[in-house]
């Protein structure tokens, strides 16, 4: 690459050719280029929001809810949401094409939240060899009704 | 005659080979400034370990900067220091107490706790968080995470930020 430039000191003639020296900067470049490759994560993340309450203990500050709504994951993709308090009942949801039913999980959440407006959170447990996958899945599912989860069965 | 000359002449092709330097000084341009586009500085970057999956999930809540643990395969490490090993994610029976909380974690969050109190003590502008991020395989069993769970809440880490991996 060669750059001129016109006019110069004494000179006859006046144009200074100079080749700029490309091999240096490629160095450079490979040396960031490198560098940040290797730092570089291209793995995007989110959070999802949950509690757990310490074993043994409760919250001795808040008041009690009127109801307490809880779904627990169980073996071959059975969803079971129990509520208990001031209306008790226990519905079991089987499985829909092998996988959880989160289509009926929802509006039995919808029905729940209408009855009682004040459940803004629930419990969610799982069979002890649940995978965590199905876990978020289900909790992913449930938030968009309930916001709140709080991690049980401990 | 001469074109007969002309056909026979070989000509002496030349050996030198000359690199295009410029095109590469244009590519490599360009692939810096992707590069320092998604460069990330920020300390809550979360990097799982190599063949750790993260499960799938669509989250808006924002990153926050918290204790790090991270449940893979074959261990547990908070704030990637390796804590306790797992037999196919299952803990040791030797490693779980009576409630099945297991010893080395507790014990490491009880550190943790001391630790973020004594800088709060030292700092007055430094509260001591709740909040703790877990990064987990995603084929961890309930049962595993429990415990994690379990030994957390009673350290006093009982706001859970589940770390999940942004659908495409």
């Amino acid at each position: 690459m060669n750059v001129s430039s016109e006019g110069g000191s004494g000179g006859k003639g006046g144009s200074q050719d100079f080749d700029l020296n490309l091999a240096p900067i490629i160095d450079c470049f490979t040396v960031l280029i490198t560098f940040m490759l290797v730092s570089a994560s291209f793995l995007a993340t989110g959070i999802f929001d949950a509690a757990a309450e310490a074993p043994g203990q409760a919250a001795a500050d808040t008041k009690p809810p009127a109801v307490h709504l809880e779904v627990t994951l169980l073996d071959q993709s059975t969803l079971e949401v129990k509520l208990s308090g001031k209306e008790k009942f226990t519905h079991k949801l089987p499985p829909k094409d092998q996988d959880w039913n989160l289509a009926a999980l929802q509006s039995e959440l919808q029905q729940i939240q209408k009855k009682w407006p004040e459940v803004q959170s629930m419990t969610l447990a799982a069979s002890n060899e649940i995978q965590y996958l199905h876990l978020i899945k289900v909790m992913e599912a449930s938030k968009k009704i309930i916001p709140g989860v709080l991690f049980g069965g401990f | 005659m001469s074109q007969r000359k002309n056909l026979f002449k070989k000509k002496r092709s030349s050996e030198e080979m000359t690199l295009q330097i410029t095109s590469m000084a244009d590519i490599f341009t360009i692939i810096l400034v992707f590069l320092l586009k998604s460069y990330a500085t920020s300390s809550i970057e979360v990097q799982p370990s190599p063949g750790l999956k993260l499960p799938e999930g669509d989250s808006k809540d924002a990153q926050v900067e918290a204790i790090q643990v991270e449940v893979s395969e074959k261990g547990i490490q908070v704030d990637h220091q390796a804590v306790t090993t797992l037999d196919n994610f299952h803990f040791q029976a030797s490693d779980l107490n009576s409630s099945g909380i297991p010893n080395s974690l507790n014990h490491s969050f009880q550190n943790q706790k001391k630790k973020q109190t004594l800088i709060a003590q030292a700092n007055p502008d430094v509260k001591p968080d709740k909040k703790i991020l877990i990064v987990a395989d995603q084929r961890t069993p309930y049962v595993t995470l429990k415990s994690v769970f379990a030994s957390a809440a009673l350290n006093g880490y009982s706001d859970l930020k589940l770390v999940v991996a942004k659908r495409e």
